[in-house]
């Protein structure tokens, strides 16, 4: 790997349970709300009852009735894409004629869990075909490309909860390669009863507020959710400022367990390693990390350790707290949200931490804090041994 | 920037290895297998093309394959196939990447996973099937099985996938990222897969696929996995993919140039023929899909298949010619140095168009 050309960030946008657009979002972290909840949208008959953050009432999704044909993943995808490109400003119209790439990380958002669907196959009901097709329409980054009818590579990656970190990366190498002008990049994924009884089966969820790197966490909390960037080449850009700047990425395979992370974080080190190297910074340069931080014993310990080792003393967080874990999304929003933080020249306080861990060694920052540098890191692990690593620059505001 | 294939490793309706593929096109034999579900208590048997997995555990001890499914299984063969083509399964692998590009995932276990909560209430939900339900699950068992810790990456973009996984490995190559990618495509058949193509296509999944039928539902159903061993080098075993290109023909149509010899991915779906016809209806083309059947990963297919007649300097009689184009290739004949594409649409005239050389 050699040190790349920083890629342009020109729009953002969010909407998880900690607000349904950006400005919502970043208000509601700095004033260190969260509202975890039993599930509404869904029903189990799970003995124990685990918080998760829904979207809050209010959220409108993008399409017309019409056109709700696609999947709840797609049209939050959709939502979050489209509030980006109104921040760069950029819209279906002026657009068009343009090489307008979609790279969009997911998890459940290509996965085939229509249990409605399954349980009437099963059962003696005749299956709905209707969710069928729904679901063979619902690929998040084709259905941002059709919506908006862009002609340029797209590609939804499905690097479990690494996938939107992956997304931007790959977008960024797409405008450098010239295969595109400008790229629709980041993650989104739904709150499913599927991923609830999945996660609930691993014993990696909580029935309280998830406690990210506290030394009584017990496990995450399921959001759900999309965070998108829009990244131009400079020759689109011409004049416009940036809002921020991808400047590194940088991914590793741990090779070691399906959903564990390596006990030592050989991947995420290697990933920050290879960040670092096509950024071309240090750690020195690094003014704070974002974490993956979900709150799971096993995850907040290696990534600890691995902040103590590569990257002590820069002050971190995890925005978990606020948003859950919103899987295939998390990379993306977490990415927005680090580049906002950069805008702000500060970080919210790291939600559920109250009392350090011996083994996880680091302590994130208990108080909104001001942040010295305009570089962040904002990094995720993922089942598979994925991790993933941005290297994200202050914008020219 | 050129990728190199240097080795080659699938399993498909037609057997195992490259030189199944290579038989069936030499011979023009296309050979059905019977799938049999049963649902409701009654047995669907039906045509469709399924893949073996002879020879893995030459590979991975048995024992390591407790617990990896059908779908990991067919991934892991072929990886270690196309690894052992390219003469490299003894190779270091800490620079190679991994890259898989699957159109559904792992549909059984998906199924299973939620056989184990709808069946035993969610308190018993089964944490192997769900981690194993994961569409990155087979890129992990690769990575665990042959220790290449260099990035991984997992696309599904369904009939796309496999165009648009392949961008990112030349992107990979091109950075320097790696040294080699071990590309692969995967998907699998299963009963609800089956029960959902009868009622969407009930006679137009009895075959034969015809590939140049394009106003006609002809698909059969397939599955089966394709793994190539990418690098930069100037010499390939097989053949070099020179660019890869993907976009939107509804939105700006595909530019061919007149000459250029395509192999279409059309693989009897109807919905996506049209864009074939619209698209292609001016150059040479050969389909060969009936030698492994109609899902998404086929794609991969069609790529091995265009490395194997640029390696071997002959382009394969195209079966089931009946259809509309006239410029089918209905003869094998020597390429003599010309280059070949591959073309594959999705539903709403989404297009990977991969051009490739000797």
């Amino acid at each position: 790997m050699t040190v790349q050309a920083p890629i342009a960030i020109t729009g953002l946008g969010s909407l998880s349970g900690a607000g349904l657009n950006l400005t919502e979002s970043m208000e509601s972290l700095f004033r260190g709300e969260r509202h975890p909840h039993p599930p509404i949208r869904f029903t189990t008959d799970h003995p124990v009852s685990y918080l998760v953050l829904e979207l809050r009432d209010g959220f409108k999704l993008p399409l017309d009735e019409q056109e709700q044909v696609y999947s709840r993943t797609c049209q939050l995808a959709l939502a979050a894409a489209l509030e980006a490109l109104a921040h760069a400003g950029w819209n279906a119209e002026n657009l068009r004629g343009k090489r307008v790439g979609v790279c969009v990380g997911t998890t459940v958002g290509c996965a085939l869990n229509c249990d409605d669907f399954y349980r009437a196959y099963k059962g003696d009901a005749k299956p709905d075909l209707g969710i069928m097709e729904r679901f063979l329409r619902s690929n998040p980054a084709a259905v941002i490309a059709r919506q908006l009818k862009l002609d340029g590579p797209i590609q939804t990656v499905v690097n479990a909860c690494s996938s939107g970190t992956d997304a931007i990366g790959i977008g960024a190498s797409w405008l450098r390669s010239g295969a595109c002008d400008i790229v629709i990049a980041g993650g989104a994924d739904e709150l499913l009863r599927v991923t609830y009884a999945g996660f609930s089966s691993l014993m990696i969820t909580d029935s309280d507020p998830c406690k990210p790197f506290d030394v009584k966490r017990k496990g995450l909390n399921l959001g759900e959710g999309a965070g998108i960037l829009i990244l131009e080449s400079a020759a689109i850009r011409s004049e416009k400022k940036a809002q921020g700047y991808v400047l590194g990425y940088g991914s590793a395979c741990d090779a070691y367990h399906l959903t564990a992370p390596h006990p030592d974080g050989a991947g995420l080190k290697q990933a920050m390693h290879e960040a670092f190297t096509a950024a071309d910074v240090t750690p020195a340069d690094i003014a704070f990390v974002n974490t993956h931080g979900t709150g799971t014993p096993d995850n907040d310990r290696v990534e600890g350790r691995v902040l103590n080792a590569v990257l002590p003393g820069v002050p971190f967080l995890s925005t978990k707290g606020y948003t859950g874990h919103t899987l295939g999304a998390a990379g993306g929003i977490e990415a927005v949200f680090s580049v906002a933080c950069l805008q702000r020249g500060e970080i919210p306080t790291s939600i559920g931490f109250a009392d350090a861990d011996p083994e996880v060694i680091s302590t994130p920052v208990i108080k909104n804090t001001r942040i010295a540098g305009g570089i962040a890191l904002s990094e995720s692990l993922a089942f598979g041994g994925n991790n993933a690593v941005l290297i994200l620059g202050k914008g020219d505001h | 920037m050129q990728m190199a294939i240097q080795g080659i490793g699938l399993t498909g309706g037609f057997g195992s290895g490259v030189e199944s593929l290579h038989a069936a096109l030499q011979s023009g034999e296309i050979v059905t297998q019977q799938g049999q579900v049963e649902h409701k208590g009654k047995i669907d048997t039906f045509p469709a093309y399924l893949a073996s997995l002879d020879g893995l555990e030459e590979f991975i001890p048995k024992r390591a394959l407790r617990r990896i499914d059908h779908c990991s299984r067919m991934t892991l063969l072929t990886a270690c196939l196309a690894l052992k083509d390219a003469g490299m399964f003894e190779a270091e692998r800490t620079r190679m990447g991994v890259i898989i590009a699957s159109g559904y995932g792992p549909l059984k276990t998906t199924f299973d996973f939620l056989d184990s909560y709808l069946d035993f209430g969610y308190a018993c939900s089964s944490p192997t099937h769900f981690s194993n339900s994961v569409h990155n699950a087979a890129a992990a068992h690769v990575s665990m099985q042959l220790k290449t810790t260099a990035p991984s990456l997992t696309v599904t973009q369904f009939e796309m996938s496999v165009p648009s996984a392949l961008l990112t490995a030349q992107q990979w190559l091109a950075e320097g990222r790696v040294d080699q990618v071990l590309f692969g495509a995967v998907d699998e058949q299963c009963d609800v897969l089956r029960y959902c193509r009868q009622q969407f296509f009930a006679d137009g999944e009895l075959g034969p696929l015809q590939p140049f039928a394009f106003n006609k539902q002809s698909a059969v159903a397939g599955e089966g996995a394709v793994f190539f061993v990418l690098t930069r080098d100037e010499t390939a075993a097989y053949s070099h993919i020179d660019e890869v290109k993907l976009g939107n023909h509804a939105v700006c149509p595909v530019s061919l140039a007149q000459d250029e010899l395509l192999i279409l991915g059309a693989d009897g779906h109807k919905e996506c023929g049209r864009w074939y016809e619209e698209a292609a209806a001016g150059n040479e083309t050969a389909a060969y899909t009936p030698f492994y059947g109609s899902f998404p990963a086929a794609a991969g297919f069609d790529l091995a298949v265009a490395a194997l007649s640029l390696r071997n300097n002959r382009l394969y009689t195209s079966p089931e010619s009946t259809g509309p184009t006239k410029l089918t290739l209905a003869e094998p004949r020597d390429l003599n140095g010309t280059p070949l594409a591959c073309l594959k649409f999705g539903l709403a005239g989404e297009y990977g168009l991969t051009r490739m050389s000797p």
